[in-house]
């Protein structure tokens, strides 16, 4: 016997073609049942006769490929007759047959090159840029019925949440900047101890913390922390329904969910970047007194006589315009999500991703407009 | 190759397949399975039913695996399913499907990849051969073949159910784990599933265990119910012997489409 009548076997009995099928015709010995048909080499284009005599069992998956085989040699469905199978196994052949009448689906996804890919995102972004526009106008109009009826306006949500976005995060806040201080004052340090200039680290370290680093570092980890878990949770319960059920009680999503994360992000985050710019000016005195010499007493004492106020404004007005532009993303982000559960991920990856990006933007916005105007 | 000697008929469709033996589950002090027994015979489509909580989904879990009953055994195509190693268990999962309530399918995966998961990790078969088996799977149970190239977001919650069936009929399981699958579909729907189940179990000579509250289901596609009650098996036989039982909640559940019946 060859391998391939293993499986199966061809005859011609009277002028008639019969296929022998043998053996467990099983999806495990799919690719064995394959080859065996593949090598048989069959010539049947007026029909031939399936004999299951001789079948032990018998399965969707090794019917399909029988039939695939003969319906590629130019058999159909009238040429191709079953005798000898057991009732199981030809109910199980009827339902193949009936069933695959459909053509099947070799359509894979097309898979963009690096060009469009590019520009894809590149679209994508626009588009984004547009509809958040639209959800500003949106939450404004929601300002404007909180300040006709200012009593819907959710004042222990608003806490919650400050709670979480404020109390939680002073502990990261302050050892990123107070970590990042001193960085700034040990390598303004080494510049300065060649030319005796020691005491002007204390000038640098205040100027550069609390006009730039603290602000854009707080953001930067409100965004990650706070921004990710506003898309997360608003995602969530849009997955479960729970947005439709706000609209269905007769509440405004955007009253109920948006706006007491925006206000309690728009306090939270001044707060959080006067945390850092104490925690920042630490580091650098911590440093200015083990490397520069410089007494806790007297780098107070410099900072008070050249930290110009204007710095620390800066700071404090940059913050609340950083936490408007990351609550409003967002949140904007979490009810984007779609009806499925990878959709809460890649929203919530965009969203820590978009966040950063603007707080960067208005930075450098900001650098050039204070600029301007002789801050 | 197997070397399975043609059995009579008769031999093979008899026997039992799954077989749950004084299953006892606490969670805490709650006592949710007080010593359940049952036994189920190959080609047979059965049904649990039984009240909101009293663990139907729970022993179901604990059959396929993947939670441990507190006290009694399991097997499962003569497999003890919580006293093998993990080899074993893993020989065992590719030989019986389950249809999760929601579907589970992956979304991540349009539904071809989805369908074609099990096949790309339990067999070794050329991709061409594979997608040409997705869009068999997905014929099968009466999807048409486009729906291959859908990601599961985009489905009906009918589609996700075939989806899903589909999926878990991919590698030619013996007996098939239903959890209400009628739930959430609307009643046109739920009885083409019901009779989908029905053909699919005759042609492929499929042993089906349903967890149902869908008294419909019950009373067109089912041949034994076993009802689940206060911890234990209160009735086990076919559907018109257990509605004649005098028990307040079987009485209840059977009564609660009593006018639609009589009128049959």
């Amino acid at each position: 016997m060859t391998e391939s009548a293993d499986w199966i076997r061809y005859e011609v009995e009277e002028g008639v073609g019969i296929l022998y099928l043998a053996g467990a015709w099983r999806l495990s010995s799919l690719p064995a049942i394959s080859a065996a048909l593949q090598s048989l080499a069959l010539q049947v284009p007026r029909g031939c006769v399936l004999d299951g005599s001789r079948l032990q069992e018998l399965d969707t998956a090794a019917g399909f490929t029988l039939y695939r085989h003969l319906a590629g040699l130019g058999c159909s469905e009238s040429t191709v007759s079953v005798r000898g199978f057991a009732p199981r196994h030809e109910r199980l052949l009827a339902l193949v047959q009936e069933r695959m009448t459909c053509p099947p689906s070799a359509a894979k996804s097309t898979h963009a090159g690096m060009v469009g890919r590019v520009g894809a995102s590149t679209v994508a972004i626009w588009r984004q840029l547009k509809s958040h526009n639209a959800f500003i106008g949106a939450v404004a109009l929601e300002f404007l019925a909180l300040a006709r009826r200012p009593r819907s306006f959710r004042f222990k949500e608003t806490v919650s949440q400050f709670e979480t976005i404020c109390l939680d995060a002073i502990p990261i806040a302050a050892l990123v900047t107070f970590l990042i201080g001193v960085v700034i004052a040990y390598l303004l340090g080494i510049q300065a101890l060649r030319y005796g200039a020691n005491i002007f680290v204390v000038d640098g370290v205040g100027l550069a913390i609390c006009r730039e680093l603290s602000p854009l570092l707080v953001a930067v980890i409100v965004a990650g922390r706070s921004g990710a878990a506003f898309t997360a949770q608003i995602g969530t319960m849009k997955v479960q329904d729970e947005i439709d059920a706000i609209s269905t009680l007769g509440l405004s999503p955007l009253q109920v969910l948006v706006i007491p994360r925006l206000m309690a992000l728009l306090v939270a985050l001044p707060l959080l970047v006067f945390v850092g710019d104490v925690a920042g000016i630490a580091g650098g005195m911590t440093i200015a007194a083990v490397q520069l010499d410089i007494s806790f007493a007297t780098f107070i004492d410099r900072l008070h006589a050249t930290l110009p106020m204007s710095a620390f404004k800066v700071g404090m007005i940059k913050a609340p315009v950083f936490a408007a532009f990351i609550a409003v993303i967002a949140c904007r982000m979490g009810l984007l999500v779609a009806r499925d559960a990878r959709s809460v991920g890649l929203n919530t990856t965009s969203t820590v991703v978009q966040c950063v990006v603007w707080v960067i933007l208005l930075d450098a916005v900001f650098a050039v407009l204070f600029e301007r105007m002789g801050i | 190759m197997d070397t399975v000697t043609p059995r009579p008929q008769a031999a093979q469709e008899s026997a039992t397949v799954l077989e749950v033996d004084s299953i006892v589950t606490r969670f805490g002090a709650t006592v949710v399975h007080d010593g359940v027994s049952f036994s189920v015979r190959r080609g047979e489509v059965v049904a649990l039913i039984g009240g909101s909580g009293t663990g139907k989904s729970v022993l179901v879990r604990e059959i396929i695996g993947l939670m441990r009953p507190t006290a009694g055994t399991i097997r499962l195509l003569d497999t003890d399913v919580w006293g093998e190693g993990r080899d074993d268990m893993n020989l065992l999962r590719r030989r019986f499907g389950m249809l999760f309530q929601d579907g589970a399918l992956f979304s991540s995966l349009t539904v071809a990849e989805n369908l074609a998961v099990p096949f790309r990790e339990h067999t070794g078969l050329p991709p061409e051969l594979v997608s040409a088996l997705v869009g068999f799977k997905l014929s099968l149970v009466g999807l048409p073949p486009q729906t291959g190239m859908k990601m599961p977001a985009e489905l009906s919650g009918g589609m996700r159910k075939r989806v899903a069936l589909a999926r878990a009929l991919a590698l030619e399981p013996e007996i098939l784990f239903l959890d209400e699958p009628t739930s959430g579909l609307d009643p046109i729907g739920a009885r083409a599933f019901d009779s989908m189940v029905r053909v699919l179990s005759e042609g492929l000579g499929l042993t089906v265990f349903i967890v149902t509250h869908d008294l419909d289901t019950l009373l067109s596609i089912i041949d034994r119910v076993i009802v689940l009650a206060g911890g234990k098996v209160i009735a086990d036989g076919p559907v018109d012997e257990v509605r004649r039982l005098d028990d307040p909640w079987i009485r209840d559940y059977f009564s609660a489409r009593a006018p639609d019946a009589r009128r049959k």
